[in-house]
């Protein structure tokens, strides 16, 4: 009964995490898409720390930051897939979705203040963990920064 | 240079598989891997554990024994009549001596059932005399754990339940709480002994049970009765909880009944007699 209990549990969690976490994820990537789209026209470039930018009469540092979590099927799923190997298919929106977002919060930052383009663009992943232990849900942190100029 | 606008290209960092189909494969993988390992280390520990000695075999019943005892939350019967006509009478008489000797545990409630753990701790349940009709049908029930006895059936299934129960610690799936600790191992391990014995264990202990009873009384008669009026009633099995007590750790009664049947005639085993009456308690 108990053990019933404990795999009826499970079940739903996993049932929660694959619903709740797909619905989501396409919410969130439909926003991305838009506005991806819609910020297309200022250049983001990973070039400009080093050659000189004579046109640039002024220039600011920009972050964009985002933290995403998984979900619980998506734990489960590498968790199984770290006992054999292979891609982490699970976690692959996941950043993809992040690294998207920051540069997306970057470029809104850097339009408000009126940037012409956005330099030497540069990005950083790092984890957060809930709590120590396997069972905890993973958030991971993707920040990107860039300088931004006006010509 | 200028700068032209394009489309982001989509799926470059992100692989184009179904999520649920992802989680499939990794499931139908570790299942059938663990499965291999299972059956293999299994085997291998069947292998082992009836290699064991009588000496250590009664330290393990033992052990099994003080953890079974009060996860059954059944009245333990010390001193009653019944308890010494079955350990001083009927057992001796079919089993005779073994090594480690046979003990009767009885147990006051109404479940129709015994069982038997590794250190020859044979379990048997009021509910069981209350059932049967007569000394045979008992005497053929005995038996039966007694055959299973010989066979070291229990300590097979403990070496497969300890591989189990490791396999399961290692996944992860187990007891998350004391993953160190033996004791708990060992007393879940216990539990797990009220698993299933293979329908080949099963067969071969009734092929026995019933030829030890033969010897005994010069006939097969009335032996079977028990296990035919079980039968009767396997249909209605969902009202009759106590019953079902019994198929839950036997195989189907019907099935049984016929392979005996054919074995008595193969072995041209006389299946009518006297009826032995049990003893008024």
């Amino acid at each position: 009964m108990g053990n019933f209990l404990e795999i009826l549990i499970f079940l739903s969690l996993l049932a929660l995490g694959y619903f709740a976490g797909r619905y989501f994820e396409r919410k969130h990537y439909k926003s991305i898409r838009l506005r991806e789209s819609q910020m297309l026209y200022i250049p983001l470039v990973t070039f400009g720390a080093k050659p000189p930018w004579p046109n640039a009469k002024e220039a600011k540092l920009f972050v964009g930051c985002v933290v995403i979590s998984t979900d619980y099927f998506k734990t489960i799923s590498a968790g199984l897939r770290n006992l054999v190997g292979g891609r982490v298919m699970a976690y692959e929106t996941l950043l993809d979705r992040g690294r998207r977002e920051a540069l997306l919060r970057l470029k809104e930052q850097a339009i408000e203040w009126g940037a012409s383009q956005i330099l030497n663009v540069r990005l950083e992943t790092s984890s957060i963990w809930g709590a120590e232990g396997k069972q905890s849900v993973g958030n991971v942190e993707v920040i990107a920064y860039g300088t931004g100029i006006k010509e | 240079m200028k700068y032209t606008p394009k489309p982001i290209p989509e799926g470059i960092n992100v692989t184009p598989q179904h999520p649920l189909l992802d989680f499939g494969y990794l499931i139908a993988t570790i299942v059938l891997i663990s499965a291999l390992i299972f059956f293999s280390l299994g085997w291998l520990a069947e292998w082992l554990a009836i290699k064991i000695s009588p000496t250590t075999e009664t330290q393990i019943g033992q052990m099994l024994l003080s953890t079974t005892m009060p996860a059954l939350s059944s009245n333990v019967l010390q001193t009653d009549p019944r308890l010494d006509y079955l350990q001083n009478n009927l057992l001796p008489a079919l089993a005779g001596k073994t090594q480690p000797p046979l003990t009767v545990h009885l147990f006051d409630d109404d479940i129709i059932n015994a069982a038997i753990l590794p250190g020859g701790h044979i379990l048997v349940w009021t509910g069981l005399l209350k059932a049967v009709q007569s000394e045979n049908e008992l005497a053929f029930v005995l038996a039966h754990e007694v055959a299973h006895f010989k066979h070291r059936d229990p300590l097979r299934m403990l070496g497969r339940s300890l591989v189990m129960l490791s396999l399961l610690t290692v996944l992860g799936i187990g007891n998350n709480q004391s993953l160190a600790g033996l004791p708990s191992l060992v007393s879940q391990t216990g539990e797990l002994i009220g698993l299933q014995y293979s329908r080949q264990q099963e067969q071969a202990a009734d092929e026995e049970a019933l030829s030890n009873v033969i010897q005994h009384y010069g006939h097969g008669g009335q032996a079977l009765d028990f296990f035919k009026r079980l039968a009767e009633k396997e249909p209605q099995r969902g009202g009759e909880l106590n019953i079902s007590r019994y198929f839950s750790t036997h195989p189907p009664t019907l099935e049984r009944l016929a392979q005996l049947a054919q074995l008595a005639k193969v072995r041209g085993w006389t299946m009518t007699g006297a009826i032995t009456p049990l003893p008024r308690w």
